[in-house]
């Protein structure tokens, strides 16, 4: 124990001082939020204060023991809500040590056990407060970063796409502010890609309403908004997990017309995005008859694109690969009539 | 244009804080304000500074820009920095127009440097402004540097270097970037004259935050990295050994400490050591533990020694030794501090344990004689330079340049479309 700073708190003292100024700060009277200076900078102490309790400093690690009744202490009050809640009202640098605290106790484990895990699943709320941030240009970026550790743990994950919430995604990521939009893009992502069974399933169940907002982005003004939605979509329908879900997009005409537009795109990294999910169409053994049937009607023109297309990335084996079997595939591309005819 | 502007001012200023901003800020936000108008006082362009990054008031909109000339290149000339004026209130900024549909960019590399860049806060680190996309241009609204950068400083008029005092201006604000980066727990990982940069009123600003690196990962501290990216070529003359040698050992905050001692002697020889030295040589004499020193009377005999014996490898063309014999003349004819020199030479220290962090070395004895916080002084450190001020002679962007010419052309060419 440290034989200075005798003054030092007790982890609930440092929590229920925490939270007592938080109450402050977040007492909205008919002039607004109050700001007291001083109330304000004590806040941001204490916040360092649990910060160190958290992570140590340089040349102590920190105690189990003091890290358990800080973490009980805080699930026990619903102070993380609370910072969550006024991460506006609180200075730059407090808000930063915000994050840190946050996604330390997320971490935290007691053998298989994810404590903070499991009171976030009983205090969903807090999720929502994150993902609201986005809405707060001053602490979306923050918002973002926590919300994205969430993202690693799969409960979490699950809580957030099949909340209706999660629509605000579609929103978000069309910000015109681009570090904004474009971290609420890879929270999106992440959401999505990183535990492959909960958004397969997820995809699957709720394919309609996705793509009815997914098809919003790829038409999206926001040239960054479209290409990063073109190579998600792409990543998506190529994981194996998704097979269900990309069977249903490929049979869709109207799917595979928007990918031939966007072929064409005077953007070449748009142009070769989407050759990425056009191949799927072409590589499917089963075609059904309206997307064989588009493909019969271009067929000259498209092997002729083909072998025009992208010839400067004479390096990307994979990719010349790809470009070939594609165009071998649509010059044997033959439909009914033309099998009639060989019958005949 | 102008009537279409002020239609916009008027409708939205009515739901505005009572603050004067009148102009419109596309996100509504519920805090209360920080007063804006405290620092009427002060000097302009610290003002600008200040309240630039608390009053939001940058909007991510092309019609509140007027663009005039470029003035720099960025990440490996792909980006254009181009000297703007904030149409709503008439400020001089800056704007780096990055073209996204370059091959060269990693798109998640800049993602990461504009997030990072929007999270710190500090009078020493350039800030962004805002950021938006236009086009296929990505728009990073910065405050205008209007010295430019260090290495601008050395090109257009100190090629043998700046004065020490220059220097310790500029050094003494590059670490107090880095002390509160490395309280973050952020290491910049390329520090050099080119990413430091000075405003009209001499505050220097650390950029070019790239290629930094954070050393808190999924709540926890790390106490060393191993991350070595791919895109660290071009600065491998500042790098520290620990991260040329790319080891189990990693490397952490300290390793930008190396790179302040090879961006010191950069500011006062006007050239980086082991510039023109094979990638090779470079890390075989870094890794021997060579420090490389400031150049004047008490050092230059020895440098002098080791060019001629280098050159013994090279053919030894004729202007390369005039050349020479200049820098060996200049070089005697000055004399730096013994208190630069020892901050060099601490500074480039090979073992990171003896090597002294952001914090101690600005309590260091060559850091003594400046005035406790400004840089004020710098602009007459660097004269005869001025800054880029007055830009009402300047021409303005074309709508339209050739860039968006030869993509007209090439839509043009296109083939007809499919058919559905």
């Amino acid at each position: 124990m440290p034989f200075f700073g005798s003054s030092k708190k007790s982890p609930q003292e440092l929590v229920k001082a925490i939270k007592d100024q938080l109450q402050v700060l977040g007492t909205k009277s008919a002039k607004g939020y109050q700001t007291d200076k001083k109330v304000s900078e004590d806040l941001t102490k204490n916040l360092q204060v649990m910060k160190t309790m958290l992570y140590g400093s340089a040349d102590s690690e920190p105690s189990t023991e003091v890290v358990a009744q800080l973490a009980q202490e805080v699930y026990n009050t619903g102070t993380l809500i609370l910072l969550i809640k006024h991460l506006i009202r609180i200075d730059f640098e407090g808000r930063k040590d915000i994050d840190r605290i946050f996604a330390n106790l997320l971490r935290r484990q007691i053998g298989t056990r994810m404590p903070t895990v499991e009171y976030l699943c009983t205090k969903q709320e807090v999720l929502f407060e994150l993902l609201n941030k986005y809405e707060e240009p001053e602490t979306a970026l923050l918002g973002g970063r926590m919300l994205r550790e969430c993202c690693r743990i799969e409960s979490l994950t699950k809580i957030l796409l099949y909340h209706e919430a999660f629509y605000k995604f579609f929103d978000y990521v069309e910000l015109s502010t681009f570090d904004i939009a474009s971290d609420a893009f890879s929270t999106f992502k992440e959401l999505l890609t990183r535990h492959k069974m909960v958004s397969a399933e997820f995809l699957e169940a709720n394919y309609d309403r996705f793509f009815v907002n997914y098809q919003k982005l790829l038409s999206s003004e926001n040239y960054v908004t479209r290409r990063q939605a073109l190579k998600l979509l792409g990543e998506l329908l190529l994981d194996r997990h998704n097979f269900t879900t990309m069977t249903r997009y490929i049979s869709s005409p109207d799917n595979l017309k928007l990918m031939m537009n966007m072929l064409r795109e005077k953007s070449r990294n748009i142009q070769f995005e989407a050759f990425h999910v056009f191949k799927v169409f072409v590589a499917n053994p089963n075609k059904p008859k309206p997307i064989l049937d588009i493909l019969l009607r271009n067929k000259d023109r498209l092997v002729e694109f083909l072998t025009k297309f992208h010839t400067e990335r004479s390096e990307d084996e994979q990719f010349i690969d790809e470009k070939t079997y594609l165009i071998k595939q649509i010059t044997e591309l033959s439909g009914p009539k033309d099998q009639m005819e060989v019958l005949k | 244009m102008s009537l279409l502007q002020q239609c916009a001012c008027a409708s939205s200023k009515t739901k505005e804080s009572p603050t004067a901003v009148p102009y419109s800020r596309k996100h509504q936000t519920t805090s209360a304000s920080p007063p804006q108008n405290d620092g009427l006082s002060q000097g302009e362009d610290n003002r600008i500074h200040s309240t630039m990054m608390s009053s939001g008031s940058f909007v991510p909109d092309t019609k509140h820009y007027e663009l005039y000339t470029v003035i720099g290149r960025g990440c490996n000339d792909t980006a254009g920095i181009i000297l703007t004026k904030h149409i709503p209130s008439s400020k001089h900024i800056a704007i780096k127009k990055t073209n996204l549909e370059s091959c060269d960019i990693d798109f998640s590399v800049l993602q990461n440097e504009v997030i990072l860049c929007r999270q710190l806060q500090h009078e020493k680190v350039l800030p962004i402004l805002t950021t938006f996309i236009h086009d296929h241009e990505l728009w990073t609204v910065m405050p205008l540097m209007a010295y430019g950068s260090c290495k601008d400083l050395i090109h257009a008029y100190f090629t043998n270097g700046l004065s020490e005092q220059a220097s310790s201006y500029i050094l003494r604000d590059t670490l107090l970037a880095l002390e509160y980066l490395h309280s973050k727990g952020i290491i910049h990982r390329s520090v050099r004259a080119s990413h430091i940069l000075v405003a009209a009123n001499g505050n220097v600003c650390l950029s070019g935050l790239r290629d930094a690196h954070s050393m808190i990962q999924r709540g926890r501290r790390l106490r060393i990295v191993h991350d070595y990216p791919q895109h660290f070529v071009r600065s491998l003359q500042w790098l520290a050994p620990e991260i040329l040698e790319q080891n189990l050992m990693g490397y952490d905050c300290l390793s930008d400490i190396y790179s302040v001692g090879i961006t010191a002697c950069e500011l006062a020889n006007g050239y980086a050591p082991f510039t023109d030295m094979p990638v090779t040589q470079m890390l075989l004499e870094k890794i021997n533990g060579t420090k490389p020193v400031l150049a004047d009377c008490t050092t230059i005999a020895d440098l002098v020694g080791e060019e001629n014996t280098n050159q013994g490898h090279d053919s030894g063309i004729d202007s390369e030794a005039t050349n020479s014999r200049e820098i060996t003349d200049l070089a005697n004819a000055r004399k730096f501090s013994h208190h630069f020199h020892n901050f060099v030479e601490i500074c480039l220290e090979k073992s990171l344990e003896t090597r002294p962090s952001a914090s101690t070395l600005l309590g260091h004895s060559f850091f003594k004689h400046l005035k406790k916080k400004t840089s004020e002084m710098l602009p007459s450190l660097i004269q005869p330079l001025s800054p880029l001020t007055d830009i009402s002679k300047l021409p303005k962007a074309q709508a339209g340049d050739v860039d968006d010419l030869a993509e007209d052309i090439n839509n043009m060419s296109m083939e007809e479309g499919w058919d559905f």
